[in-house]
Protein backbone atom coordinates (compact mmCIF):
# COMPACT_ATOMS: atom_id res chain seq x y z
CA UNK A 1 0.00 0.00 0.00
CA UNK A 2 2.58 1.99 1.21
CA UNK A 3 4.56 1.86 -2.31
CA UNK A 4 4.88 5.25 -3.96
CA UNK A 5 2.42 5.21 -6.99
CA UNK A 6 1.83 8.14 -9.58
CA UNK A 7 -1.99 8.09 -8.50
CA UNK A 8 -1.06 8.22 -5.05
CA UNK A 9 0.72 10.79 -5.27
CA UNK A 10 -1.92 12.65 -7.90
CA UNK A 11 -4.12 12.51 -5.16
CA UNK A 12 -2.49 13.62 -2.33
CA UNK A 13 -1.32 16.61 -4.05
CA UNK A 14 -4.41 17.64 -5.03
CA UNK A 15 -5.75 17.20 -1.41
CA UNK A 16 -2.89 19.36 0.09
CA UNK A 17 -3.77 21.99 -2.71
CA UNK A 18 -7.50 22.33 -2.01
CA UNK A 19 -5.74 22.54 1.90
CA UNK A 20 -3.63 25.24 0.57
CA UNK A 21 -6.58 27.29 -1.11
CA UNK A 22 -8.48 27.17 2.14
CA UNK A 23 -5.33 27.92 4.17
CA UNK A 24 -3.09 29.88 2.54
CA UNK A 25 -5.27 33.56 2.31
CA UNK A 26 -5.21 33.21 6.61
CA UNK A 27 -0.86 32.61 6.03
CA UNK A 28 -0.92 35.65 4.15
CA UNK A 29 -2.83 38.02 6.15
CA UNK A 30 -1.19 36.99 9.20
CA UNK A 31 1.85 37.41 7.15
CA UNK A 32 1.09 40.77 5.96
CA UNK A 33 0.41 42.04 10.16
CA UNK A 34 4.18 42.23 10.49
CA UNK A 35 5.39 44.46 7.51
CA UNK A 36 7.26 47.37 7.91
CA UNK A 37 5.72 49.19 4.75
CA UNK A 38 2.71 51.86 5.13
CA UNK A 39 0.90 50.36 2.39
CA UNK A 40 0.48 46.74 1.63
CA UNK A 41 3.56 45.55 -0.78
CA UNK A 42 3.87 41.84 -1.57
CA UNK A 43 6.73 40.84 -0.59
CA UNK A 44 7.41 43.36 1.88
CA UNK A 45 11.00 45.61 2.47
CA UNK A 46 11.42 45.13 6.14
CA UNK A 47 9.42 43.59 9.18
CA UNK A 48 7.95 45.58 12.36
CA UNK A 49 5.26 45.07 14.85
CA UNK A 50 4.25 48.56 14.81
CA UNK A 51 0.96 47.28 13.97
CA UNK A 52 -0.33 45.78 16.46
CA UNK A 53 0.09 48.49 18.97
CA UNK A 54 -1.69 50.86 16.00
CA UNK A 55 -4.34 48.53 15.54
CA UNK A 56 -4.66 49.10 19.65
CA UNK A 57 -4.43 52.61 19.64
CA UNK A 58 -7.56 52.67 17.37
CA UNK A 59 -10.56 52.94 19.78
CA UNK A 60 -12.62 51.17 17.25
CA UNK A 61 -10.60 47.71 17.36
CA UNK A 62 -9.82 47.93 21.17
CA UNK A 63 -13.31 48.66 22.23
CA UNK A 64 -14.19 46.42 19.81
CA UNK A 65 -12.12 44.04 21.06
CA UNK A 66 -13.00 44.49 24.67
CA UNK A 67 -16.80 44.19 23.39
CA UNK A 68 -16.42 41.06 22.07
CA UNK A 69 -14.58 39.69 24.76
CA UNK A 70 -16.93 40.79 27.56
CA UNK A 71 -20.41 39.58 25.23
CA UNK A 72 -18.66 36.10 24.20
CA UNK A 73 -17.89 35.29 28.05
CA UNK A 74 -21.31 36.54 28.97
CA UNK A 75 -22.81 34.23 25.97
CA UNK A 76 -20.66 31.03 27.08
CA UNK A 77 -21.95 31.32 30.82
CA UNK A 78 -25.39 31.82 30.11
CA UNK A 79 -25.79 29.36 27.40
CA UNK A 80 -23.36 26.86 29.66
CA UNK A 81 -26.47 27.77 32.62
CA UNK A 82 -29.48 26.99 30.05
CA UNK A 83 -28.08 24.29 28.15
CA UNK A 84 -26.45 21.96 30.51
CA UNK A 85 -29.68 21.45 32.04
CA UNK A 86 -31.22 21.35 28.82
CA UNK A 87 -29.15 18.37 27.83
CA UNK A 88 -29.26 16.31 31.29
CA UNK A 89 -33.26 16.74 30.68
CA UNK A 90 -33.05 15.62 26.91
CA UNK A 91 -30.42 12.42 27.71
CA UNK A 92 -31.50 11.46 31.42
CA UNK A 93 -34.92 11.84 31.79
CA UNK A 94 -36.69 10.55 29.07
CA UNK A 95 -40.13 12.92 28.21
CA UNK A 96 -42.39 13.09 25.88
CA UNK A 97 -41.63 15.48 23.03
CA UNK A 98 -38.30 15.29 24.04
CA UNK A 99 -36.79 15.06 20.02
CA UNK A 100 -38.99 17.81 19.03
CA UNK A 101 -37.27 19.88 22.21
CA UNK A 102 -33.62 18.72 21.03
CA UNK A 103 -34.51 19.93 17.56
CA UNK A 104 -36.09 23.07 18.66
CA UNK A 105 -32.89 23.87 21.14
CA UNK A 106 -30.95 23.25 17.75
CA UNK A 107 -32.79 25.19 15.66
CA UNK A 108 -30.40 28.60 15.94
CA UNK A 109 -27.95 26.86 14.16
CA UNK A 110 -29.86 26.10 11.30
CA UNK A 111 -31.72 30.16 10.66
CA UNK A 112 -29.40 32.08 8.59
CA UNK A 113 -27.65 34.42 10.66
CA UNK A 114 -28.52 37.18 8.66
CA UNK A 115 -32.61 36.39 8.89
CA UNK A 116 -32.34 35.84 12.74
CA UNK A 117 -30.73 39.19 12.90
CA UNK A 118 -33.34 40.94 11.06
CA UNK A 119 -35.88 39.40 13.07
CA UNK A 120 -34.62 39.94 16.30
CA UNK A 121 -33.52 43.77 15.59
CA UNK A 122 -37.19 44.23 14.16
CA UNK A 123 -38.36 42.32 17.29
CA UNK A 124 -36.60 44.49 19.82
CA UNK A 125 -37.28 47.58 18.43
CA UNK A 126 -41.33 46.32 18.48
CA UNK A 127 -40.76 45.59 22.27
CA UNK A 128 -39.21 49.01 22.63
CA UNK A 129 -42.64 50.65 21.28
CA UNK A 130 -44.96 48.74 23.54
CA UNK A 131 -42.47 48.60 26.87
CA UNK A 132 -40.94 51.84 26.55
CA UNK A 133 -37.23 49.65 27.53
CA UNK A 134 -34.76 49.66 25.17
CA UNK A 135 -33.24 46.58 24.25
CA UNK A 136 -31.66 46.67 20.11
CA UNK A 137 -28.61 48.88 20.48
CA UNK A 138 -27.82 47.56 24.14
CA UNK A 139 -25.56 45.15 25.57
CA UNK A 140 -28.47 42.85 27.42
CA UNK A 141 -29.71 42.88 24.05
CA UNK A 142 -26.68 42.30 22.45
CA UNK A 143 -26.06 39.26 25.00
CA UNK A 144 -29.52 37.51 24.66
CA UNK A 145 -28.30 37.26 21.02
CA UNK A 146 -24.97 35.68 21.43
CA UNK A 147 -26.63 33.35 23.50
CA UNK A 148 -28.87 32.12 20.92
CA UNK A 149 -25.40 31.74 19.03
CA UNK A 150 -24.24 29.89 21.81
CA UNK A 151 -26.54 27.43 22.48
CA UNK A 152 -26.47 25.21 20.20
CA UNK A 153 -22.92 24.53 20.30
CA UNK A 154 -23.22 23.74 24.26
CA UNK A 155 -26.47 21.42 23.50
CA UNK A 156 -24.28 19.33 21.14
CA UNK A 157 -21.24 19.10 22.81
CA UNK A 158 -23.18 18.37 26.05
CA UNK A 159 -25.45 16.29 25.03
CA UNK A 160 -23.04 14.08 22.84
CA UNK A 161 -20.14 14.09 26.49
CA UNK A 162 -23.68 12.93 27.80
CA UNK A 163 -24.26 10.11 25.46
CA UNK A 164 -20.79 8.51 25.85
CA UNK A 165 -20.80 9.08 29.64
CA UNK A 166 -21.83 5.32 30.75
CA UNK A 167 -24.85 6.34 33.28
CA UNK A 168 -24.50 3.60 35.72
CA UNK A 169 -22.06 5.68 37.82
CA UNK A 170 -24.89 8.27 38.09
CA UNK A 171 -27.92 5.22 38.88
CA UNK A 172 -25.14 3.60 41.50
CA UNK A 173 -24.75 7.26 43.12
CA UNK A 174 -28.56 7.26 43.10
CA UNK A 175 -28.83 3.99 44.81
CA UNK A 176 -26.41 4.56 47.56
CA UNK A 177 -28.97 7.51 48.93
CA UNK A 178 -27.70 10.29 46.82
CA UNK A 179 -30.21 12.53 45.66
CA UNK A 180 -30.53 14.18 42.22
CA UNK A 181 -28.91 17.57 43.09
CA UNK A 182 -25.72 15.35 44.86
CA UNK A 183 -26.10 12.93 41.75
CA UNK A 184 -25.43 16.20 39.55
CA UNK A 185 -22.69 18.10 41.50
CA UNK A 186 -20.76 15.08 42.44
CA UNK A 187 -20.89 12.06 39.81
CA UNK A 188 -22.51 13.54 36.44
CA UNK A 189 -20.40 16.97 36.49
CA UNK A 190 -16.94 15.31 37.42
CA UNK A 191 -17.77 12.94 34.16
CA UNK A 192 -18.64 15.55 31.56
CA UNK A 193 -16.22 17.85 32.69
CA UNK A 194 -14.18 17.60 29.28
CA UNK A 195 -18.00 17.84 27.20
CA UNK A 196 -18.16 21.30 29.51
CA UNK A 197 -14.80 22.96 28.66
CA UNK A 198 -15.50 21.84 24.58
CA UNK A 199 -18.70 23.32 24.94
CA UNK A 200 -17.78 26.68 26.78
CA UNK A 201 -14.56 26.76 24.43
CA UNK A 202 -16.99 26.73 20.76
CA UNK A 203 -19.73 28.77 22.29
CA UNK A 204 -17.14 31.42 23.39
CA UNK A 205 -16.33 30.78 19.67
CA UNK A 206 -19.27 30.77 18.20
CA UNK A 207 -19.84 34.32 19.75
CA UNK A 208 -16.70 35.89 19.23
CA UNK A 209 -16.70 35.48 15.64
CA UNK A 210 -20.76 36.44 14.91
CA UNK A 211 -20.94 39.03 12.57
CA UNK A 212 -24.30 38.96 10.93
CA UNK A 213 -26.07 38.66 14.21
CA UNK A 214 -24.53 41.58 15.52
CA UNK A 215 -24.55 43.78 12.59
CA UNK A 216 -28.42 44.94 13.71
CA UNK A 217 -27.71 44.78 16.95
CA UNK A 218 -25.07 47.11 17.90
CA UNK A 219 -25.47 50.71 18.99
CA UNK A 220 -24.67 53.39 17.13
CA UNK A 221 -21.15 54.11 17.30
CA UNK A 222 -20.71 50.43 19.28
CA UNK A 223 -18.95 47.65 17.30
CA UNK A 224 -18.02 44.29 17.95
CA UNK A 225 -14.45 43.34 16.64
CA UNK A 226 -16.25 41.46 13.59
CA UNK A 227 -18.34 44.48 12.98
CA UNK A 228 -14.95 47.20 13.38
CA UNK A 229 -13.29 44.72 10.97
CA UNK A 230 -15.68 44.85 8.57
CA UNK A 231 -16.69 49.02 9.13
CA UNK A 232 -12.60 49.14 8.72
CA UNK A 233 -12.36 47.27 5.57
CA UNK A 234 -14.97 48.90 3.34
CA UNK A 235 -12.31 52.07 3.34
CA UNK A 236 -8.56 50.53 4.21
CA UNK A 237 -6.83 47.54 3.38
CA UNK A 238 -3.93 47.51 5.06
CA UNK A 239 -0.85 45.90 8.33
CA UNK A 240 -3.59 47.34 10.81
CA UNK A 241 -6.37 45.23 9.55
CA UNK A 242 -4.24 41.84 9.33
CA UNK A 243 -2.64 42.71 12.35
CA UNK A 244 -6.27 42.85 14.04
CA UNK A 245 -7.09 39.69 11.64
CA UNK A 246 -4.57 38.10 13.21
CA UNK A 247 -5.14 38.64 16.78
CA UNK A 248 -8.61 37.14 16.32
CA UNK A 249 -6.81 34.22 14.01
CA UNK A 250 -5.13 33.19 17.75
CA UNK A 251 -7.47 33.33 19.91
CA UNK A 252 -10.19 31.21 18.00
CA UNK A 253 -7.12 28.96 17.62
CA UNK A 254 -6.03 28.57 20.63
CA UNK A 255 -9.66 27.99 22.22
CA UNK A 256 -9.79 25.68 19.21
CA UNK A 257 -6.10 23.51 20.57
CA UNK A 258 -7.76 23.81 23.60
CA UNK A 259 -11.09 21.86 23.15
CA UNK A 260 -9.10 19.67 20.81
CA UNK A 261 -7.54 18.51 24.68
CA UNK A 262 -10.74 17.42 26.00
CA UNK A 263 -12.37 16.13 23.32
CA UNK A 264 -11.51 14.11 19.73
CA UNK A 265 -12.71 16.86 17.31
CA UNK A 266 -13.31 14.17 14.75
CA UNK A 267 -16.49 12.80 16.74
CA UNK A 268 -17.39 15.98 18.39
CA UNK A 269 -17.69 17.66 15.02
CA UNK B 1 -46.80 6.21 37.84
CA UNK B 2 -45.76 8.73 40.53
CA UNK B 3 -42.36 8.25 39.09
CA UNK B 4 -42.95 9.22 35.83
CA UNK B 5 -45.14 12.14 36.69
CA UNK B 6 -42.18 13.39 38.84
CA UNK B 7 -39.56 12.81 36.25
CA UNK B 8 -41.88 14.94 33.92
CA UNK B 9 -42.02 17.88 36.25
CA UNK B 10 -38.08 17.60 36.93
CA UNK B 11 -37.28 17.34 32.85
CA UNK B 12 -39.81 20.31 32.16
CA UNK B 13 -37.67 22.42 34.82
CA UNK B 14 -34.62 21.90 33.47
CA UNK B 15 -35.69 22.30 29.75
CA UNK B 16 -38.12 24.80 29.82
CA UNK B 17 -35.69 28.03 30.26
CA UNK B 18 -33.44 27.24 27.55
CA UNK B 19 -36.88 26.20 25.07
CA UNK B 20 -38.67 29.90 26.64
CA UNK B 21 -35.09 31.52 25.08
CA UNK B 22 -35.69 29.97 21.76
CA UNK B 23 -39.25 30.85 21.46
CA UNK B 24 -39.01 34.23 22.91
CA UNK B 25 -35.99 35.46 21.28
CA UNK B 26 -35.85 33.37 17.68
CA UNK B 27 -39.30 31.61 17.02
CA UNK B 28 -41.43 35.04 18.40
CA UNK B 29 -39.29 37.12 15.66
CA UNK B 30 -39.65 35.20 13.15
CA UNK B 31 -43.14 34.70 13.09
CA UNK B 32 -43.20 39.03 13.58
CA UNK B 33 -41.50 39.20 10.52
CA UNK B 34 -43.45 36.44 8.57
CA UNK B 35 -46.11 38.86 9.43
CA UNK B 36 -44.82 42.24 8.87
CA UNK B 37 -43.24 40.51 5.10
CA UNK B 38 -47.72 40.69 4.65
CA UNK B 39 -47.85 44.62 5.78
CA UNK B 40 -47.62 47.65 3.36
CA UNK B 41 -44.59 50.05 3.71
CA UNK B 42 -45.56 53.96 4.68
CA UNK B 43 -42.72 56.45 4.46
CA UNK B 44 -44.43 58.42 7.12
CA UNK B 45 -46.27 55.34 9.52
CA UNK B 46 -43.74 52.99 8.62
CA UNK B 47 -46.54 50.45 8.36
CA UNK B 48 -50.23 50.30 7.82
CA UNK B 49 -51.14 47.34 9.47
CA UNK B 50 -52.87 45.20 6.54
CA UNK B 51 -52.70 42.38 4.99
CA UNK B 52 -51.55 41.59 1.09
CA UNK B 53 -48.79 40.09 -1.05
CA UNK B 54 -47.66 43.07 -2.97
CA UNK B 55 -44.21 42.71 -1.44
CA UNK B 56 -44.00 38.68 -2.60
CA UNK B 57 -45.24 40.33 -5.67
CA UNK B 58 -42.57 43.04 -6.12
CA UNK B 59 -39.47 40.28 -4.72
CA UNK B 60 -40.53 37.86 -7.91
CA UNK B 61 -42.11 40.63 -10.50
CA UNK B 62 -39.67 43.23 -10.37
CA UNK B 63 -36.89 43.70 -12.95
CA UNK B 64 -34.21 44.58 -10.32
CA UNK B 65 -35.12 42.34 -7.44
CA UNK B 66 -35.24 39.28 -9.63
CA UNK B 67 -32.08 40.12 -11.30
CA UNK B 68 -30.55 39.75 -7.04
CA UNK B 69 -32.50 36.39 -6.79
CA UNK B 70 -31.06 35.01 -10.11
CA UNK B 71 -27.36 36.35 -9.18
CA UNK B 72 -27.90 35.23 -5.85
CA UNK B 73 -28.35 31.69 -6.84
CA UNK B 74 -25.94 31.48 -9.90
CA UNK B 75 -23.33 32.43 -7.37
CA UNK B 76 -24.34 30.01 -4.73
CA UNK B 77 -25.32 27.06 -7.24
CA UNK B 78 -21.53 27.75 -8.87
CA UNK B 79 -19.80 27.90 -5.59
CA UNK B 80 -21.72 24.67 -4.33
CA UNK B 81 -20.57 22.49 -7.53
CA UNK B 82 -17.45 23.57 -6.83
CA UNK B 83 -16.89 23.14 -3.04
CA UNK B 84 -19.18 19.76 -3.78
CA UNK B 85 -16.01 18.32 -6.49
CA UNK B 86 -12.70 20.05 -4.09
CA UNK B 87 -14.55 18.37 -0.94
CA UNK B 88 -15.36 14.85 -2.19
CA UNK B 89 -11.10 14.12 -2.40
CA UNK B 90 -10.73 16.07 0.47
CA UNK B 91 -13.44 14.51 2.85
CA UNK B 92 -12.17 10.76 1.28
CA UNK B 93 -8.22 11.58 2.24
CA UNK B 94 -9.37 12.89 6.29
CA UNK B 95 -11.83 9.45 6.44
CA UNK B 96 -8.79 6.77 5.40
CA UNK B 97 -6.22 8.78 7.41
CA UNK B 98 -5.04 5.25 9.67
CA UNK B 99 -2.47 8.03 11.99
CA UNK B 100 -4.69 9.51 14.76
CA UNK B 101 -2.52 12.43 15.03
CA UNK B 102 -2.68 13.30 11.13
CA UNK B 103 -6.37 12.74 10.96
CA UNK B 104 -6.60 15.26 13.66
CA UNK B 105 -4.35 17.60 12.60
CA UNK B 106 -6.37 17.34 9.35
CA UNK B 107 -9.84 18.18 11.35
CA UNK B 108 -8.30 20.91 12.92
CA UNK B 109 -7.14 23.07 9.67
CA UNK B 110 -10.79 22.17 8.14
CA UNK B 111 -12.48 23.53 11.30
CA UNK B 112 -10.29 26.12 11.92
CA UNK B 113 -10.97 28.83 8.89
CA UNK B 114 -14.84 27.73 9.23
CA UNK B 115 -14.58 29.30 13.31
CA UNK B 116 -12.61 32.68 12.67
CA UNK B 117 -16.22 34.09 11.22
CA UNK B 118 -16.51 35.23 7.68
CA UNK B 119 -14.75 39.31 8.77
CA UNK B 120 -11.62 37.69 8.90
CA UNK B 121 -11.71 35.10 5.73
CA UNK B 122 -12.73 38.32 3.80
CA UNK B 123 -10.03 40.16 5.18
CA UNK B 124 -7.66 37.47 4.18
CA UNK B 125 -8.85 37.31 0.61
CA UNK B 126 -8.72 41.13 0.12
CA UNK B 127 -5.22 40.41 1.09
CA UNK B 128 -4.91 38.26 -1.40
CA UNK B 129 -6.79 39.38 -4.38
CA UNK B 130 -6.06 43.53 -3.63
CA UNK B 131 -4.48 45.49 -6.40
CA UNK B 132 -1.12 45.27 -4.32
CA UNK B 133 -2.09 41.74 -2.84
CA UNK B 134 -0.26 38.42 -3.09
CA UNK B 135 -1.93 37.44 -5.99
CA UNK B 136 -0.85 40.57 -7.85
CA UNK B 137 2.38 40.90 -6.68
CA UNK B 138 3.25 37.05 -7.57
CA UNK B 139 1.90 37.76 -11.68
CA UNK B 140 4.12 41.02 -11.80
CA UNK B 141 6.95 39.15 -10.00
CA UNK B 142 6.90 36.56 -12.56
CA UNK B 143 6.00 38.94 -15.55
CA UNK B 144 3.08 37.36 -16.53
CA UNK B 145 1.28 40.37 -16.85
CA UNK B 146 1.86 43.80 -17.58
CA UNK B 147 -0.18 45.46 -14.90
CA UNK B 148 -2.44 44.28 -11.87
CA UNK B 149 -5.36 42.35 -12.55
CA UNK B 150 -8.51 43.51 -11.39
CA UNK B 151 -9.51 40.11 -9.23
CA UNK B 152 -11.44 41.69 -6.51
CA UNK B 153 -15.21 43.01 -6.85
CA UNK B 154 -15.68 40.55 -9.25
CA UNK B 155 -18.23 37.82 -9.55
CA UNK B 156 -15.31 35.47 -9.76
CA UNK B 157 -14.04 36.59 -6.44
CA UNK B 158 -16.61 36.25 -4.55
CA UNK B 159 -16.78 32.55 -6.02
CA UNK B 160 -13.59 31.78 -5.44
CA UNK B 161 -14.23 33.47 -1.32
CA UNK B 162 -17.26 31.66 -1.48
CA UNK B 163 -15.95 27.94 -2.54
CA UNK B 164 -12.93 28.53 0.59
CA UNK B 165 -15.47 29.69 3.03
CA UNK B 166 -17.81 26.53 2.13
CA UNK B 167 -15.09 23.72 1.74
CA UNK B 168 -15.01 23.08 5.40
CA UNK B 169 -18.50 22.64 6.08
CA UNK B 170 -18.60 19.75 2.69
CA UNK B 171 -15.77 18.53 4.24
CA UNK B 172 -16.77 17.77 7.45
CA UNK B 173 -20.21 16.45 5.96
CA UNK B 174 -18.92 14.22 3.69
CA UNK B 175 -16.52 12.67 5.74
CA UNK B 176 -18.69 11.74 8.79
CA UNK B 177 -20.26 9.68 5.62
CA UNK B 178 -17.63 8.08 4.57
CA UNK B 179 -16.22 7.56 7.94
CA UNK B 180 -19.37 4.98 7.57
CA UNK B 181 -18.36 2.99 5.14
CA UNK B 182 -16.81 -0.02 5.87
CA UNK B 183 -12.75 -0.55 4.35
CA UNK B 184 -13.33 -4.01 3.31
CA UNK B 185 -16.05 -2.61 0.67
CA UNK B 186 -13.21 -1.24 -0.93
CA UNK B 187 -10.82 -3.88 -0.59
CA UNK B 188 -13.02 -6.10 -2.04
CA UNK B 189 -13.20 -3.67 -5.13
CA UNK B 190 -9.59 -4.13 -5.20
CA UNK B 191 -9.68 -7.70 -4.82
CA UNK B 192 -11.67 -7.99 -7.91
CA UNK B 193 -8.87 -5.83 -10.08
CA UNK B 194 -10.04 -2.45 -9.44
CA UNK B 195 -7.66 0.37 -9.79
CA UNK B 196 -7.97 2.38 -6.62
CA UNK B 197 -9.50 5.32 -8.71
CA UNK B 198 -12.05 3.10 -10.03
CA UNK B 199 -12.98 1.61 -6.26
CA UNK B 200 -13.25 4.89 -5.22
CA UNK B 201 -16.00 5.77 -7.97
CA UNK B 202 -17.45 2.65 -8.53
CA UNK B 203 -17.90 1.81 -4.64
CA UNK B 204 -17.18 4.62 -2.67
CA UNK B 205 -18.72 7.46 -4.10
CA UNK B 206 -21.92 5.87 -4.25
CA UNK B 207 -22.99 4.98 -0.88
CA UNK B 208 -21.21 8.18 0.29
CA UNK B 209 -23.89 10.30 -2.45
CA UNK B 210 -26.33 10.61 0.95
CA UNK B 211 -23.29 12.79 2.39
CA UNK B 212 -22.47 14.62 -1.15
CA UNK B 213 -26.61 15.80 -1.68
CA UNK B 214 -26.62 16.75 2.30
CA UNK B 215 -23.46 18.44 1.69
CA UNK B 216 -24.79 20.75 -1.68
CA UNK B 217 -27.94 21.42 0.30
CA UNK B 218 -25.80 22.88 3.36
CA UNK B 219 -23.44 24.78 0.94
CA UNK B 220 -26.29 26.10 -1.62
CA UNK B 221 -28.62 27.44 1.80
CA UNK B 222 -25.28 29.51 3.26
CA UNK B 223 -23.82 30.77 0.20
CA UNK B 224 -27.67 32.08 -0.74
CA UNK B 225 -27.39 33.60 2.63
CA UNK B 226 -23.91 35.04 2.62
CA UNK B 227 -23.34 38.54 3.56
CA UNK B 228 -19.50 39.47 4.39
CA UNK B 229 -18.37 38.06 0.90
CA UNK B 230 -20.78 39.54 -1.11
CA UNK B 231 -20.22 43.07 0.60
CA UNK B 232 -16.32 43.02 0.85
CA UNK B 233 -15.22 40.94 -1.88
CA UNK B 234 -18.18 41.94 -4.04
CA UNK B 235 -18.05 45.69 -3.73
CA UNK B 236 -20.98 48.03 -3.83
CA UNK B 237 -22.11 46.38 -7.26
CA UNK B 238 -22.45 42.70 -6.19
CA UNK B 239 -26.25 42.91 -5.36
CA UNK B 240 -26.95 39.50 -3.51
CA UNK B 241 -29.56 38.88 -1.21
CA UNK B 242 -27.72 38.82 2.69
CA UNK B 243 -26.77 42.38 2.07
CA UNK B 244 -30.07 43.47 0.67
CA UNK B 245 -32.28 42.47 3.85
CA UNK B 246 -29.44 44.45 5.94
CA UNK B 247 -30.15 47.56 3.57
CA UNK B 248 -34.02 47.26 3.33
CA UNK B 249 -34.46 46.82 7.44
CA UNK B 250 -31.49 48.69 8.69
CA UNK B 251 -30.59 51.27 6.21
CA UNK B 252 -33.91 52.48 4.28
CA UNK B 253 -36.42 51.22 7.47
CA UNK B 254 -38.36 49.64 4.98
CA UNK B 255 -39.69 46.71 7.81
CA UNK B 256 -41.99 45.12 5.55
CA UNK B 257 -40.24 44.51 2.38
CA UNK B 258 -36.96 43.70 4.47
CA UNK B 259 -39.60 41.22 6.43
CA UNK B 260 -40.21 39.64 2.82
CA UNK B 261 -36.90 39.09 1.61
CA UNK B 262 -35.47 37.26 5.10
CA UNK B 263 -38.52 35.35 4.82
CA UNK B 264 -37.72 34.23 1.03
CA UNK B 265 -34.25 33.23 2.43
CA UNK B 266 -35.68 31.20 5.43
CA UNK B 267 -38.09 29.83 2.93
CA UNK B 268 -35.32 28.67 0.81
CA UNK B 269 -33.04 27.58 3.49
CA UNK B 270 -35.97 25.29 4.81
CA UNK B 271 -36.53 23.71 2.18
CA UNK B 272 -32.77 22.64 1.66
CA UNK B 273 -32.93 21.84 5.14
CA UNK B 274 -34.64 19.54 5.21
CA UNK B 275 -33.43 18.46 2.03
CA UNK B 276 -30.34 17.48 3.97
CA UNK B 277 -31.54 16.41 7.21
CA UNK B 278 -33.77 13.35 5.34
CA UNK B 279 -30.13 12.92 4.03
CA UNK B 280 -28.03 12.73 7.30
CA UNK B 281 -29.42 12.42 10.69
CA UNK B 282 -26.97 15.22 11.76
CA UNK B 283 -25.76 18.32 10.69
CA UNK B 284 -22.50 19.84 11.56
CA UNK B 285 -22.59 23.80 11.72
Amino acid sequence: MDRINPGRVAFLTLVSAIFAFVLLPLVAIVWAAFFSDKILTFPPSGYSLSWFSRAWALSEFSSGFIMSLQVGILATVFSLLLGVPASLAIERFPFKGRETVRQLLLSPMYVPAIVAGAAVYIYFIQIEIFTDVQVAGTSPGLVIAHTLVALPWTMRLICASLVTANSSSEEAARSLGANGFQTFFLVTLPIIRPGIIAAAMFSFIASFSDLEKSLFLVGPGKATLPIAIVNYLEWNLDSTIAAVATVQIFIIGAALLLSDRYVKLGKAF
Amino acid sequence: MQNEGRTGLKSSALVLPALALVTLFLLAPLGLIARYSLDQFDPVKLMLGVFQLDNYAKAFGDPFYQRVLATTAQIAGLSTVIVVLLAFPVAYCISRVQTERIRSLLMILTILPLLLGNAVRSAAWMVVMGTKGVANSMLLGLSLVDEPLKILYTPTAVVIALVSVLLPYAIITMQSVIDSIPKSLEEAGQSLGYSPFRTVLSVVLPLAMPGVVAAAAICFALGMNAYATPVLIGGPKMQMMGPLVYEQIAKVSNWPFGSTLACILMAATVVLTVISTSYLTRRYF
